[in-house]
């Protein structure tokens, strides 16, 4: 008990968990499912918005497309029982050109802020995600994580009484893009494992939270339609794109990555994750009962 | 069952049930754009010039974007290089019948701290004018990539590639009358010399002829390949172990380096075909058109149907 003491891990505690997200849907699409069970069961759920989404919608300007992705991000939220929204505000899909320990400060900030028992953050391992801002926000994340437990980054924060913070338990979320993705590290100690979650009583909540992001799935789908289209092909669903075809686009997408993820485990709908917690950073040998 | 069996059971295989990589037909459409670094990354012999051919001889228009001006590679001093490997890289170009080729001229083995956003940006420029179906390059997920030009082109091509589709990205492009245009599939390629590149996950068969202009678009470069050096340098290591190659006996340098790659070349073509059960391939981890959705993937595959 000692050293989960000195690592700054209370154990009885609510759950507080702190999720980001490079843009406004990953976590929702990746981890939306575990997150809205951790919610219900009372966890405090913070979540981190990197980038503004100004890219993501169809024929929209840059600014009214970050209006209605900031509303929409709130409501979400809100279906999966977040309680806040914290927007970095960076231009989406421009992270290449942000400074990699400015965004990993920020996100210090907060961690030593909310001293979270949980983090969620983009797997910047994964392969061939074609958004590369998930690779970006991952990396930073990752180090933030690193970083909010060591005293000396980040002095003027300690100045402003946030003193260092270990997040215990780290999920890397993803969508299912890596065929290597379950591929397991070479030691079951210390570095992150794969991890599925049974998702299915969460299940319907994920695909409203999903539906809530209207100005991207518009984006999707009439982009998928349109590619049919000037190849001869058809989806008989987006024959009329409208906001109930979109809907069920978005159904069909959320139920496709919870069955992707479910296949061979004992789950119908699930998530998957690597996960580093407590087991895997300290010994069991270490590790003592109350 | 112990944990870590249960993982190695789950791990997704690519090959097909028989072992081998399955061999997939080259996509419908009209434009390739092979974006890549250096004069000669669209000829070496982990790649792709047997590709490229192929894509020539079922109809495309086939660009190659340079994106480094090569000053390094070479034995003349920079601004030579410079010159005779762009001279070389049109020849090589020529001789896979290739339409162009565009140097962007960022400085050779510099490319780590460029801003990564302008590199991707002069290619969505690219993208929007050739309207490339298909883009070829160095996967940005590889493995063990030592060169940072390769890491940073291939970086730049990941987000380039499908962001040139989208209206809010540069939309002053517009003003050329350069309309969002989004390439669908990718061909990566890694260099497996360096360590497990990737995984490659299709095969491309090749003919006999496409193998020849491969070897022959290779040996283009002689500024750096092919050279009297080389062999020179092959047979004087080969005379230390007492070891000789008889069918360089009384030929010329110049001959016989381009003899030695030549065997490369067949060999390494012969390999990949190998893995697929054909005479000739290359191998690469090739994205579909609809990858980026792998929610969706059973249910398109169910639901698409034909006009």
């Amino acid at each position: 008990m000692f050293l989960l003491s000195a690592l700054g891990i209370a154990a009885a505690q609510q759950p507080v968990v702190l999720v980001v997200t490079a843009d406004a849907p990953d976590y929702v699409l990746a981890a939306g499912g575990t997150i809205a069970g951790m919610a219900a069961t009372g966890a405090a759920v913070h979540l981190v918005r990197v980038t503004n989404d100004e890219k993501d919608s169809w024929k929209l300007s840059p600014e009214e497309t970050i209006r209605r992705a900031t509303e929409e991000s709130l409501a979400a939220a809100k279906i999966l029982g977040v309680r806040d929204v914290h927007a970095l505000g960076y231009r989406g899909y421009d992270l290449g050109g942000v400074s990699f320990t400015e965004i990993r400060d920020r996100l210090i900030f907060l961690i030593r802020h909310y001293k979270p028992t949980v983090m969620f953050i983009p797997n910047p391992y994964t392969e061939f995600d074609r958004v590369v801002d998930r690779f970006y926000t991952g990396r930073a994340a990752e180090d933030a994580w690193r970083a909010a437990a060591l005293e000396n980054y980040q002095p003027p924060y300690a100045d402003a009484g946030m003193r260092p913070h270990l997040t215990p338990e780290l999920y890397y979320y993803a969508q299912p893009h890596d065929p290597y993705r379950r591929e397991p590290e070479s030691t079951a100690t210390f570095v992150p494992q794969p991890k599925f979650v049974d998702i299915a009583a969460q299940l319907d909540r994920k695909i409203r939270a999903a539906q809530a992001f209207s100005t991207s799935n518009e984006n999707m789908a009439r982009r998928l339609a349109e590619r049919l289209a000037s190849t001869g092909r058809t989806l008989p669903l987006l024959a009329t794109v409208n906001d109930g075809s979109i809907a069920k686009l978005v159904e069909e997408n959320v139920r496709g990555l919870a069955a992707v993820n479910a296949k061979e485990t004992p789950h119908r709908a699930a998530e998957e994750f690597r996960y580093a917690g407590v087991e895997f950073r300290i010994p069991r040998k270490y590790r003592s009962a109350r | 069952m112990r944990p870590i069996l249960l993982f190695l059971l789950l791990a997704l295989p690519v090959a097909s049930a028989d072992g081998k990589l399955p061999l997939k037909p080259l996509p419908k459409g009209k434009v390739a754009m092979v974006i890549q670094p250096h004069h000669d990354d669209h000829t070496t012999d982990y790649g792709m010039g047997g590709l490229i051919a192929r894509f020539v001889d079922e109809g495309y228009d086939v660009y190659y974007v340079r994106a480094s001006n090569d000053e390094k590679d070479g034995p003349h001093g920079y601004p030579r290089n410079d010159m005779v490997n762009y001279r070389e890289a049109v020849a090589a170009a020529k001789v896979l019948g290739m339409k162009k080729v565009i140097s962007l001229n960022w400085r050779n083995d510099y490319m780590n701290p460029i801003p990564l956003n302008e590199l991707r940006n002069q290619i969505i420029l690219l993208i929007r004018k050739y309207k490339p179906d298909v883009v070829i390059g160095h996967n940005p997920w590889e493995h063990y990539q030592k060169n940072p030009d390769h890491r940073n082109v291939g970086r730049a091509m990941a987000e380039a590639w499908w962001m040139a589709g989208l209206d809010n990205v540069l939309p002053e492009h517009k003003l050329l009358g350069m309309e969002p245009h989004q390439a669908w599939y990718l061909y990566g390629k890694a260099r497996l010399d360096w360590g497990l590149g990737q995984r490659p996950n299709i095969a491309v068969e090749l003919n006999a002829e496409q193998v020849r202009r491969k070897q022959t678009a290779y040996e283009t470069h002689r500024n750096v390949y092919a050279n009297p050096a080389s062999a020179r340098a092959y047979k004087a290591a080969l005379a230390r172990e007492n070891l000789h190659v008889p069918e360089w006996e009384n030929i010329d340098d110049q001959t016989a380096a381009v003899m030695m790659e030549e065997w490369h070349m067949d060999w390494i073509s012969r390999q990949r075909g190998a893995q697929a059960g054909v005479r000739y391939a290359e191998d690469y981890y090739f994205l579909d058109e609809f990858d980026y959705l792998p929610g969706l993937q059973d249910y398109l595959a169910r639901e698409v149907k034909r006009r």
